[in-house]
């Protein structure tokens, strides 16, 4: 199997299948990033595809010397995840965790469409839900670590903050999504 | 040193990542059990993390590569000539299709076997309705006829292996075998010493008259049954 680094000098020689091949290595894992971050399969649906737009476009610029094709994707999601987050946010009613108090988001967060929730089964509804009443920084770092099990190396790189700040947000997000899990009543194992 | 809640807050993901050094796990260990407020902090973040990293992936939608696809590289174009052909061929040259083809041919078979066509020598008045349903509708009630003839045979062989069975016990229980402790117990069945009563032998001939006319009424079940 071609690594990724070998498929997208394919693309940019302007090998359509190449990249056909790169979107279903990495299709997945993206849409799983952005639905755990939004917590809406449509949301995550279009911002999958808004991923691999800017990636397409701005394909020229990647240099394997500097990290994983993976990486760097997951990189230009967490930039497009924020800058939605930012759009949206007036239209959610938000407190931040850091003030440690238990916070509701908007109501369509929570409340689930019943095929979105048998697409995650019930546990992992549950902490569907939990995690999108953390606040942002600490959800994408507990995604990142514990969903996509990243290294601390490469969320360092995706989040571009220092590795001590990554460590402290994990460290938070957990701590936050497991308070949050019992005030549900949920026990995650 | 003196382990604080704070310190097993702030350290908890190097605890669960195995990164505290020896002194700061025999600190951490030595607080945390006895401590009301860490243990269960620690049990519950513990628990999440191991149910975290064991959750699957969630499939993406099916349309979702190909939305990417189309919206990257352009709407894709219809394919012509010789590779149309292999990509149909591609499709039809599956198992699944094959199971289905094979399928539906069984079904057409059955259906116009049922509605009479002669396969030998078609001809084109087969293919009117009417003739279709008449042959279909003579089909289905010579079937249902040889389906009710074959049960009612199998009873009737039923009932005469059923009829032989049961004289066969009685020629195969002599009287002598009958517990000599029991002889009165049964009056005029046996004590060893006293031919059938009449009753019996009138049973025994009863038998023997149903079976010779059975065998009368079917002729051909029954010369099968010759060989039992």
């Amino acid at each position: 199997m071609e690594q990724d680094a070998q498929l997208v000098q394919h693309c940019l020689q302007g090998d359509g299948s190449a990249w056909e091949e790169l979107v279903r290595r990495h299709s997945r894992r993206i849409f799983n990033i952005c639905y755990r971050f939004t917590g809406n399969g449509t949301e995550a649906e279009d911002l999958s595809q808004d991923v691999f737009l800017r990636v397409y476009r701005t394909l020229a610029s990647y240099r394997s010397a500097h990290g994983g094709f993976a990486t760097w994707v997951t990189s230009v999601t967490r930039n497009l995840l924020i800058d939605h987050y930012r759009r949206t946010k007036r239209d959610r009613v938000t407190d931040s965790l850091d003030d440690a108090m238990p916070v509701v988001e908007n109501k369509e967060s929570t409340a689930r469409r019943p095929d979105e929730q048998a697409l995650l089964g019930e546990l992992s509804g549950q902490v569907q839900t939990a995690l999108t009443k953390l606040s942002p920084e600490l959800r994408e770092a507990v995604i990142l670590r514990d969903l996509q099990q990243l290294e601390y190396g490469e969320i360092q790189r995706v989040l571009s903050v220092p590795e001590g700040t990554v460590k402290s947000r994990i460290n938070r997000g957990r701590i936050e999504l497991a308070r949050v899990l019992q005030q549900m009543g949920v026990r995650p194992s | 040193m003196t382990w604080t809640c704070e310190q097993t807050e702030a350290r908890l993901s190097d605890y669960l990542e195995g990164v505290l050094t020896p002194v700061e796990m025999a600190d951490f260990t030595a607080h945390v059990p006895s401590c009301g407020r860490c243990a269960p902090l620690v049990a519950s973040v513990s628990e999440l993390v191991t149910g975290l990293h064991g959750m699957e992936q969630i499939a993406e939608p099916p349309r979702l590569v190909y939305s990417i696809l189309d919206k990257t590289l352009g709407p894709r174009e219809a394919l012509t000539g010789w590779r149309a052909i292999l990509g149909w061929v591609r499709g039809v040259a599956s198992i699944r299709f094959a199971y289905g083809a094979l399928s539906v041919a069984a079904t057409l078979i059955l259906f116009v076997t049922a509605a009479g066509l002669n396969w030998r020598h078609p001809k084109l008045a087969d293919l009117q309705p009417a003739t279709i349903y008449r042959r279909a509708n003579s089909t289905v009630h010579l079937a249902y006829g040889s389906s009710v003839k074959f049960v009612n045979d199998l009873r009737v062989v039923n009932e005469i292996q059923s009829r032989l069975r049961e004289d066969n016990d009685l020629r195969a229980n002599p009287e002598s075998t009958v517990p000599e402790s029991s002889p009165q117990k049964q009056p005029g069945s046996t004590d060893g010493s006293k031919p059938a009563t009449p009753r019996q032998q009138n049973r025994a001939n009863d038998l023997a008259r149903q079976v010779e006319m059975m065998a009368m009424e079917m002729p051909e079940v029954c010369s099968g049954l010759g060989g039992l």
